[in-house]
């Protein structure tokens, strides 16, 4: 028997089920019933990062090359027959796929026929089907997806800093890999990598709009197809706390010149929990967002314009505070952030900055739980991290301004920082 | 009536467009103001920005910023834009709904104030912009203007119609030029603004649960003040035939050519019934399961993205693809190639309902965000007769093969642009 969780909130007036399938795979749904569409993700906690296997019933972790947890989701859509997309055509749905550092996500959006779209999803994520020359016919695609990106600035200068920052964690590789790496990838090594990562009981299948559990149930239990209980070990390289390089540069076809500045943290566990992560947000807008008195003084100065932003880059095994944007004079924006903060470290954060900043937080936070789309994906990243989707609203009503100057002590330092500038060509 | 659209003219080409709905968990209030695409475009490309950075309220931008931060992290979007050849002033806003608000006061309400304080009662100095504030608005416009330039799929779309209609108003950066931008004064952006407000075609969204008569006096009382005798007539020049083909390559230092061909739809812009077009160019290069997909990409493997989108008021087709340079001629050839098979009716009736089906989901989706909905009411701005998206399934619903052959017939070639890496050097 299938247990089922009802989540909810009551604040937001908002509830879904989480059901642990005899199958081993989560599934979570959460109605919307008076959505028009409805939205599905069918997730594996495998991504980019995972540049091996290792299981709890493999003996030794064998290595796969850079960019084939995006090689395999591109050739997940093909069967021997029809294949995914043609599939869809005949439901009306929207489908789609995405790869990121730590994990796989194949979606659909519909208004009609959700059970039909349900059981295409279902069906080739379970059944892979891969030869050496529809991996062949890849290369020449994703090899294109590659060298579109080589051509976007913004991908081009967080790459940079990421190869200064970390010297082996493989989040300093291209989500795609390289033309070089991808042209190592065979038949068999896609299936090697289906095999291990895309166990039911590591994936979460999360679905949200019109649609009740009954009717997500009734497809899951037809087409779920039982996965052997093995863990997978999630492995990645050592990282020293110390950055390889504090400065790098590139010349791209770019107008003005662009800089990400990164802030290294290292920790001795693997993850930043929740609260952790809101304390940086607070922070993060205390020092740069908008109504801080360093955007008001960059801005007034020409040196920054109204890309200027930051953002908590964190996942398993990593963690950087970046500060993005353009401008006229990278280095001198540099020098004025970490100015800032050595001032914000000094002083402490004030009660009125951090009161106003968390009810901006709270509005946005909520602003979060509109859409099919964003709750869907949302879920999946939740369930993956080991926490449920309403818990960021509990955890924002506890924090104090004490837990936020505790958490600025232990992040922001100069030390471990450097940046990356991409100049006009 | 709840949840659908609702049009009411509260003055003179001032129309509040409502979409009154509980199910979501914020509202969207956006202020939507047409001039004509022309000299002008430089003050009006200002405009958005420099009336949400500051008001008379509150003088500078922190001082904006906290209020919004007081607003629950309310988003203040000022953007400028054109629909066929209407240049469009927006400035929007998302916020919480208030039944969220912690001390029961109306977030809508309020933001509806704030929107007219922004476009109403700017922070002038001796009667014109502040002179700081425009110095400051002409450089983030120039800046903008240069940064096109950056994403080089969207710089090689916007060369290719710019080209393409090079004679045309259309051919116009809704942002402008870079010497008007320079050559703006406090006083010519106070003329435009003026002129705006006199003679725009105006109109309000607003999607969500607010109390849609009280903003709507709001706004009335507003343009009560203005003398608003001589509106705006915007009429978009559209081509029905191309008549040769244009053929312009162009270099900068990139890894990837991008290769963007103009056609023309065969159409007026404003057919009462659009439905057979619109299904014939998602066909040729709307979705996974369309002509330029399955074959450019998945038979020929020669690229990553192909696709084909249509610009309904300018009656144009822009087909869009990132290649590797030698493979130029054949990438040409086979989306040629696959027109043609349109127009020869080599398509089954599986292509033509997979098609309906996923347009017909496309336009569903449409009101699950109140951002999506606002943009909706946005797009039918300048149509003669506004459309929901339910109106525009009822168009497509019925189309049979004989209508999207009829269709692709009319479509013809204009203007192939590509954009390559430069000769000589090596960009690996």
């Amino acid at each position: 028997m299938n247990n089922v969780t009802h989540i909810k909130n009551d604040l937001l007036k908002d509830g879904y089920y989480k059901i642990k399938h005899d199958s081993g795979l989560t599934i979570i749904v959460f109605p919307k019933e008076d959505y028009a569409t409805s939205y599905a993700v069918f997730g594996t906690n495998y991504g980019s990062i995972d540049t091996v296997i290792k299981t709890s019933d493999s003996e030794n972790p064998t290595s796969i090359p850079e960019g084939t947890a995006h090689f395999l989701e591109h050739k997940l859509f093909e069967s021997e027959d029809l294949d995914a997309f043609e599939r869809y055509a005949k439901t009306g749905a929207s489908a789609n796929a995405y790869t990121s550092f730590d994990k796989t996500c194949y979606l659909f959006s519909c208004s009609e026929n959700f059970k039909e779209s349900l059981e295409i999803l279902l069906d080739f994520v379970q059944n892979p089907y891969f030869t050496q020359q529809t991996v062949q016919k890849e290369q020449g695609i994703i090899g294109q997806e590659i060298k579109m990106y080589e051509d976007v600035p913004d991908w081009q200068v967080l790459f940079n800093l990421l190869k200064i920052i970390y010297h082996n964690h493989p989040v300093r590789i291209d989500i795609a890999g390289t033309v070089q790496s991808i042209s190592q990838i065979t038949d068999k090594v896609l299936y090697d990598c289906y095999n291990a990562f895309y166990n039911l009981n590591n994936m979460v299948l999360a679905v949200s709009g019109n649609v009740t559990t009954e009717e997500v149930l009734e497809v899951a239990n037809r087409l779920l197809k039982p996965s052997k209980d093995i863990k997978i070990e999630r492995e990645v390289a050592l990282e020293p706390c110390e950055v390889v390089d504090n400065y790098i540069e590139q010349k791209l076809s770019v107008s003005m010149p662009l800089f990400n500045l990164g802030f290294k943290e290292s920790y001795d566990t693997p993850q930043r929990n929740l609260k952790e992560q809101i304390c940086t947000r607070i922070i993060l807008e205390i020092i740069a967002g908008d109504t801080s008195p360093l955007y008001k003084e960059l801005f007034s100065q020409g040196l920054i314009n109204t890309r200027f932003g930051s953002e908590y880059f964190a996942g398993y095994g990593f963690a950087t505070v970046i500060f993005a944007g353009e401008s006229k004079d990278p280095n001198e924006v540099s020098k004025r952030i970490k100015a800032e903060i050595k001032k914000i470290k000094q002083q402490g954060i004030n009660e009125d900055e951090f009161q106003r900043i968390k009810k901006m937080l709270y509005g946005r936070a909520i602003m979060g739980y509109n859409d099919v789309e964003s709750i869907a994906n949302e879920l999946v990243s939740c369930h993956f991290e080991g926490y449920e989707l309403f818990d960021e609203i509990d955890v924002f009503k506890s924090i104090t301004i004490e837990d936020v100057n505790q958490r600025l002590t232990q992040q922001l330092d100069e030390d471990f920082s450097a940046l990356s500038v991409i100049l006009p060509a | 009536m709840e949840n659908s659209f609702n049009i009411t003219e509260v003055a003179k080409g001032i129309s509040v467009c409502n979409y009154k709905t509980n199910r979501f968990k914020t509202g969207r209030i956006s202020f939507n103001i047409t001039v004509p695409l022309g000299e002008n475009a430089s003050a009006y490309a200002i405009l958005p920005y420099i009336l949400s950075r500051s008001c008379g309220k509150y003088m500078d931008f922190s001082k904006l910023n906290a209020r919004l931060a007081e607003l629950y992290g309310a988003a203040l979007i000022p953007s400028v834009s054109k629909i066929g050849e209407a240049q469009i002033v927006r400035l929007a806003m998302t916020m919480i709904d208030d039944r969220f608000a912690l001390e029961n006061e109306s977030i809508y309400q309020q933001c509806a104030q704030l929107l007219c304080d922004l476009v109403f009662e700017p922070n002038f100095e001796n009667g014109l912009f502040n002179e700081v504030e425009v110095n400051r608005e002409k450089r983030l416009l120039l800046e903008r203007i240069e940064s096109q330039k950056n994403d080089k799929r969207v710089y090689a779309l916007l060369r290719c119609e710019e080209i393409m209609c090079e004679n045309e108003a259309y051919g116009i950066n809704y942002y402008g030029n870079a010497d008007d931008v320079k050559a703006l004064t406090p006083k010519s952006i106070f003329d435009a603004w003026q002129e705006m407000l006199k003679k725009g075609i105006i109109q309000i969204n607003v999607v969500g649960n607010a109390n849609t008569d009280e903003i709507s006096n709001l706004i009335k009382e507003q343009f009560d003040k203005i003398k608003r005798d001589e509106i705006n007539r915007i009429e978009t020049k559209v081509i029905k035939t191309a008549n040769e083909v244009k053929k312009i390559n162009e270099q900068l230092p990139i890894s990837q050519g991008k290769l963007v061909m103009g056609y023309r739809a065969g159409i007026t812009g404003q057919e009462e019934n659009f439905g057979a077009v619109r299904v014939m160019a998602d066909i040729f290069g709307g979705a996974p399961y369309s002509k330029l997909f399955t074959n450019v990409r998945e038979k020929m493997s020669l690229c990553y993205y192909c696709s084909a989108r249509l610009n309904r008021q300018k009656g144009i087709i822009m087909v869009q693809s990132g290649i590797e340079q030698e493979n130029e001629q054949k990438a040409i050839d086979e989306i040629n190639n696959q027109l043609k098979l349109l127009q020869d009716g080599e398509f089954s009736q599986d292509e033509l309902s997979a098609s309906v089906a996923g347009l017909k989901d496309t336009l569903l989706r449409v009101l699950d965000t109140p951002e999506d909905i606002d943009a909706w009411g946005y797009s039918q701005i300048m149509s003669k007769k506004f459309q929901s998206p339910q109106d525009i399934i009822k168009e497509i619903e019925n189309i049979d093969r004989q209508q999207v052959i009829d269709a692709a017939k009319n479509v013809t070639l204009d203007t192939v642009y590509m954009l390559s890496g430069e000769e000589g050097e090596d960009n690996e």
